[in-house]
């Protein structure tokens, strides 16, 4: 019942804008007229702290205007003023759901100034973590959209994950969250006894549970439909043109991985699919989540097969000082490319850091998509792009 | 798919890339180096050049914008990607304090934020951009553009003792 009245939606959502406002010789005659809403900084169902500018006719919104900047740190002022080793506990905190992608993309920046060699199996441990951090920010943010639509269930189902892995990660870095694990010129450490045959054990029983856990739970329910089928709907010229990376812009069916098509580390002797939907919408969003879970899982089970030996740290000497120039960097994140640049001068602390964090770009469709689309649906939209208050911030 | 993505082997799609820009363009300096393309352009040829990558060379997407403050000087950096393994990178230097140079947004609308961080950070101008606010920092009450090397940060840790 609920899906056949979404599609009558569909038709009049795929129009353009002015066409799903009220007919303005009829605002005019009864004097009817938009108004001004704030929704947030301080929101219960925002990702963290964000305010929206909207402009309502009625219930349908027709302007969106996002005003960023409350939990700004200031990560690259605060880099330019730390020594290159320093910055990595920086980093981990920009974007804290996927912390592993934001250390591996400054490292690899930085060591394509360095003259270090990095050993097989740290490259390998690298690979490994960050497919761990992958899932570890994939599966909640299933639960957040899940918990923004009004199902709580499924919030449960993903943070028992989230909380499996991190107790994976602790005994594998030390921390729970912030881990500083990656270092430059490998990792902090290797996995310690037994933790190979640990993971086995966890993956092969997260592929278990995802099909009764959350794709039963989710997929064919018809709320869910209801609120994500044709909603946030974009078209691939569209998010090409917005510079949309990662799953807003896999969902559009633009097959464009950072992994794949400009490998990095241990990736380049990885098999793995790139997940597109063609869908582009915020259903075929989690389809792609869902598929690049099982992805992650694949990529794990095959670095486990062929984990290489010998050290995990490279020689960089005692007092890192990169050559002059600029190191860029590119990792795909949980949310989608990840971009790093450094400029060194010659001395012990970076000359000017730049974070291209996935989030800030790809925030830019909801100026361009919740315009046309009412109150209620920019919630989903918002688990669309599954922003991180810190990494959209910085 | 209606998005057209480049195809072709990497090398020739590099030589193609600085081809396009060294015939339609002065280009002060290049450099081609594994995947990546480098040109230098001088900050008024810098529209043409970005209008040249993505009309007639076809490179999709932007990355990023970096701005560098060089004390006297700013280093502007364009990272393109053509999203199949090429890299091309323009850069270009603006002289004086006081940076203006041409917006990109018409021909990657996704500059749009990019611009409005380094207006934020920076203080640079850019011509033409339809929405130029501050990003991160306050709208009003706050005159001081953070990043700029003359900003200094109360708690500076500078480590002179090591150097």
């Amino acid at each position: 019942m609920l899906g056949e009245e979404r599609k009558t939606e569909e038709t009049t959502l795929s129009q353009p804008v002015s066409g799903r406002l009220a007919n303005p010789d009829i605002r005019d005659e009864f004097g009817l007229e938009t108004i001004d809403m704030n929704m947030g900084p301080q929101h219960p169902a925002m990702h963290g702290l964000l305010r929206l500018i909207l402009e309502l006719d009625g219930e349908t919104v027709v302007r969106c205007d996002p005003v960023m900047g409350y939990l700004h740190r200031s990560k690259e002022k605060i880099s330019e003023n730390r020594m290159y080793p320093a910055v990595i506990p920086i980093t981990d905190r920009i974007d804290y759901m996927n912390n592993m992608a934001m250390e591996y993309g400054y490292c690899l920046a930085v060591e394509k100034l360095l003259d270090v060699e990095i050993p097989p199996r740290a490259d390998a441990i690298r690979a490994l973590m960050n497919e761990f951090s992958r899932i570890m920010s994939h599966i909640p943010s299933l639960g957040f959209l899940l918990l923004e639509l009004g199902a709580f269930t499924p919030i449960l189902y993903a943070f028992r994950e989230r909380e499996r892995i991190q107790s994976i990660m602790e005994e594998v870095t030390g921390a729970r969250m912030m881990f500083h694990y990656i270092r430059l010129g490998g990792v902090k450490a290797d996995l310690p006894e037994g933790m190979p045959e640990k993971m086995w054990e966890y993956i092969e029983g997260l592929e278990n549970r995802l099909q009764p856990d959350f794709i039963d739970l989710i997929e064919g329910n018809e709320i869910f439909i209801a609120r994500t089928r044709g909603v946030g709907k974009m078209s691939p010229e569209k998010a090409v043109e917005m510079g949309l990376t990662g799953v807003p812009l896999r969902c559009t069916g633009v097959e464009f991985d950072v992994r794949k098509h400009y490998p990095y580390g241990w990736y380049k002797n990885l098999d793995f699919d790139v997940v597109t939907d063609d869908a582009g919408d915020v259903e075929a969003s989690y389809r792609c989540r869902i598929g690049e879970v099982r992805q992650s899982i694949r990529m794990i089970k095959q670095i486990l097969e062929n984990l290489p030996g010998g050290e995990v740290m490279g020689d960089t000497g005692r007092r890192i000082r990169p050559a002059e120039g600029d190191g860029i960097a590119r990792v795909e994140s949980a949310r989608g490319e990840y971009a790093v640049h450094v400029v060194s001068d010659g001395s012990d602390t970076p000359y000017r850091v730049h974070y291209r964090t996935p989030c800030t770009v790809n925030m830019q469709l909801l100026q361009e998509i919740v315009p046309g689309h009412y109150l209620p649906d920019i919630m989903p939209i918002m688990g669309l792009i599954d922003p991180v208050s810190g990494a959209w911030d910085k | 798919m209606a998005v057209t993505l480049p195809e072709g082997n990497l090398e020739t799609r590099l030589s193609r890339y600085l081809d396009g820009f060294n015939n339609s363009h002065g280009i002060e300096d290049s450099l081609v180096e594994g995947d990546l393309v480098q040109v230098v352009v001088g900050p008024e040829d810098l529209p043409a050049v970005l209008t040249t990558a993505r009309e007639t060379l076809g490179i999709l997407h932007l990355s990023f914008i970096t701005v560098v403050d060089r004390q006297g000087s700013f280093e502007l950096t364009y990272e393109l990607l053509d999203l199949r393994g090429a890299q091309v990178r323009v850069k270009t230097t603006i002289e004086g304090d006081e940076p203006v140079i041409g917006s990109v947004t018409g021909i990657y609308p996704t500059a749009n934020w990019h611009e409005r961080e380094a207006y934020d950070m920076f203080g640079v101008a850019f011509r033409g951009h339809p929405d130029l606010r501050r990003l991160y920092m306050w709208q009003d009450h706050f005159d001081h553009h953070p990043l700029l090397k003359s900003f200094e940060i109360s708690t500076r840790r500078t480590f002179e003792g090591l150097r």
